[in-house]
């Protein structure tokens, strides 16, 4: 199973959640294989994801998913931290590990080495840290949103590999303000 | 404690909401004031380019976000403010206690502020220049402005203005 395997299918559930996308292949697949309003994509700022979905999070009520890449997490690992420390009930940070920069040409990451982001993100004192394989991610993902008690990290290890693809249409503004409206603040589209 | 409860108050009749912080002793006592007001989100964060994808995330939840921080965090966080903050033309403030101005022990700290200023033009950044404390009083129309031009802005203020506050 690949990354965009993955997206595929676990449509059903984003479909019905917040959705932060990382930049890059994982917002072009996913807007190729289902555009929501509420799927904010990513057009810059590699790595922010996991931090923009617990400011999200933080700041209103709905459930909210980042789906991050594990070289994205490599590139804000600090973030664990805060997450750790600070991330509510209604966060799950799903990073999609596939040892690889897949957006970049699919050189191998860390993760692909000695780094395990599961014990990252223990050690940054996430408590419900689950590791689990592409298959599992459905199941997994239904039970992180469905504890209302707790946030959750779940790493899905799957393959590298990527599907051709064209860069997402949508601009800015348009990605903000759609998001904005299915959460209720913007009134005027 | 009087220059750091008037910058707070100011930002909050300015309808700032959310704050988080990378430490600076400048910004000691507004992190004391905001640790106990129940009225806002405040928390500490490791990294300041992290803590702009946060207030990103907080703008999309409806909050009016700030971070406060050294000049030095702007360093560290040119992308995320042009790729994320003004590509979405998303409104946050910048509360940067301005290290390495007059006043300042400690040399190193001159590099950063002999360039602060240039960086944050170069970005286009609106900044509100604090030396003195009669300037704190702009800071409530500053922040909304911020909000009606939908960009980031900056709020600088001095070390003497800042080091005396007890």
């Amino acid at each position: 199973m690949n990354r965009f395997d993955l997206l595929n299918k676990i449509q059903n559930i984003l479909k019905d959640n917040l959705v932060i996308c990382n930049i890059g292949l994982p917002s072009q697949e996913l807007y190729k294989i289902s555009d929501q309003p509420n799927f904010f994509y990513m057009l810059g700022s590699m790595g922010l994801s996991s931090s923009i979905g617990l400011g999200l999070a933080l700041s209103q009520n709905k459930h909210v998913i980042s789906i991050d890449g594990d070289g994205s997490v490599l590139m804000n690992m600090n973030t664990l931290a805060t997450i750790g420390n600070r991330a509510p009930s209604n966060y799950t940070l799903l990073i999609i590990d596939n040892g690889s920069y897949g957006s970049t040409g699919d050189q191998r990451t860390f993760t692909d080495e000695k780094t395990s982001l599961k014990d990252v993100a223990l050690g940054a004192g996430c408590k419900n840290v689950i590791e689990c394989s592409g298959e599992e991610t459905i199941n997994e993902l239904n039970k992180a949103i469905d504890d209302k008690d707790n946030s959750y990290v779940i790493i899905s290890k799957i393959n590298s590999g990527n599907v051709k693809i064209d860069p997402i249409p949508l601009n800015p503004i348009t990605i903000r303000d759609r998001f904005r409206k299915f959460i209720g603040i913007v009134k005027y589209l | 404690m009087k220059i750091s409860k008037k910058i707070i108050d100011n930002l909050k009749k300015g309808g700032v909401d959310f704050y988080l912080s990378v430490p600076c002793k400048l910004l000691a006592n507004m992190i004391d004031i905001l640790e106990n007001d129940k009225d806002v989100y405040y928390s500490a964060v490791p990294r300041e380019e992290e803590g702009m994808g946060i207030c990103a995330g907080a703008y999309l939840g409806n909050k009016f976000p700030c971070i406060m921080m050294q000049n030095t965090g702007i360093g560290n966080s040119v992308n995320a403010i042009v790729s994320l903050l003004q590509l979405y033309q998303m409104p946050v403030i910048f509360l940067i206690s301005y290290r390495g101005t007059p006043g300042e022990p400690v040399g190193a700290q001159g590099g950063m502020a002999k360039i602060t200023e240039d960086i944050l033009q170069t970005l286009r950044i609106p900044i509100l220049h604090c030396s003195s404390e009669k300037e704190l009083d702009k800071i409530s129309t500053f922040s909304k402005h911020a909000k009606v031009i939908e960009s980031p802005v900056a709020i600088l203020c001095d070390f003497n203005l800042m080091k005396d506050d007890k």
